[in-house]
């Protein structure tokens, strides 16, 4: 069986973990446009080469990152999500804005 | 003495039909009943040293999750583990994981009478938490079985893919994997010099948990036992 390193739990078997799509970076809420912000959200890349994907360890709920090769199926490196989202994001309305898209 | 009925408290385990049905005898624990032993305290004090299955289901316990969790809880006097995967004993018996960074597991000792445990729960009821502390409900969600005796890691390795044998798998270690195919916590907690696994799991599967893992300690003449024969360890 695969392996999976879980940055938490340590290599385990792929059966317990959970693909969580692919990773990317979040635009500013307040300066996007609809557009932009519903391909932030919907649109995927499907690229072949080196990604950063979400993976869930089931076992645990911990949602981690994984940048994989995707034509070899190599992960390169595991890690916490934290190592990208270490501070708290308010979504709150912009003080200008009242009107919607 | 009259017996003790199943249904005599407000809490019961979510096995209890299993346990009618091995002629458990009863005991009432604070709110809850638990299966005091099924055969004599002789036979299932020699069981639980070879290969036993415990279910401690109707024992208090909590879990809290957040940034503020793990000084939330130091200020009311538990010691926590200093990494994540660990269990510390307390010293009244408690048993206190550290599941991640930021989320703990808090199981009461074996007479139900914890007061870390309590005080836990009493804390999500009454005041309100610390900021950036939040209370997980372990106690309907989650079951609580263990398995304990020599063979105990023999049994495991069947049913789990993760290296259990005491030499690699120290007391008070934590993994959190599938057993069974039932994704659950499973902490070496030794009870004297009694090698012992809890497995804490979703308590709407765990009737196929226990079967399971009856029918893996089958080979190795395993049988359930109640709690007071893990006590006199």
């Amino acid at each position: 069986m695969k392996l999976l390193t879980c940055p938490l739990n340590g290599p385990r078997n792929i059966s317990e973990f959970t693909y969580g799509g692919e990773y990317h970076p979040t635009p500013d809420h307040q300066l996007v446009t609809p557009r932009e912000w519903a391909e932030h959200v919907f649109f995927h890349d499907n690229a072949a080469g080196v990604v950063i994907e979400w993976w869930c360890h089931t076992a645990s709920s911990y949602w981690f990152l994984a940048e994989r090769n995707t034509i070899s199926d190599q992960v390169i490196r595991t890690f916490p999500a934290d190592e990208i989202f270490n501070q708290r994001v308010e979504f709150n309305q912009p003080a200008s804005s009242g009107e919607s898209n | 003495m009259s017996a003790t009925t199943v249904t005599a408290a407000l809490r019961r385990s979510q096995l209890y039909r299993r346990h009618i049905d091995l002629g458990g005898h009863f005991e009432q624990v604070a709110e809850s009943t638990l299966v005091s032993h099924y055969r004599s305290i002789e036979e299932e004090r020699a069981q639980v040293k070879t290969l036993a299955l415990v279910d401690l289901s109707a024992l208090p316990r909590i879990g809290f999750k957040g940034l503020g969790a793990p000084d939330w809880a130091a200020a009311q006097g538990m010691t926590l583990p200093a990494q994540p995967n660990r269990a510390t004993l307390q010293d009244d018996g408690t048993l206190i994981a550290r599941l991640s960074q930021t989320e703990l597991l808090i199981a009461s000792n074996l007479s139900g009478a914890s007061t870390h445990s309590a005080v836990a729960v009493s804390a999500v009821a009454d005041t309100t938490l610390a900021e950036r502390v939040y209370s997980l409900p372990r106690a309907d969600s989650h079951s609580w079985l263990v398995l304990c005796g020599d063979l105990a890691a023999e049994t495991l390795a069947k049913v789990c893919g993760v290296d259990l044998r005491p030499h690699k798998f120290a007391n008070g270690e934590v993994a959190q994997t599938s057993i069974a195919k039932i994704n659950g916590v499973l902490i070496r907690n030794d009870y004297g010099d009694t090698l012992a696994y809890s497995i804490f799991s979703d308590s709407s599967s765990v009737e196929f948990l226990w079967d399971s893992l009856l029918d893996a300690m089958a080979e190795f003449n395993g049988a359930p036992v109640g709690v007071q024969a893990l006590r006199d360890c």
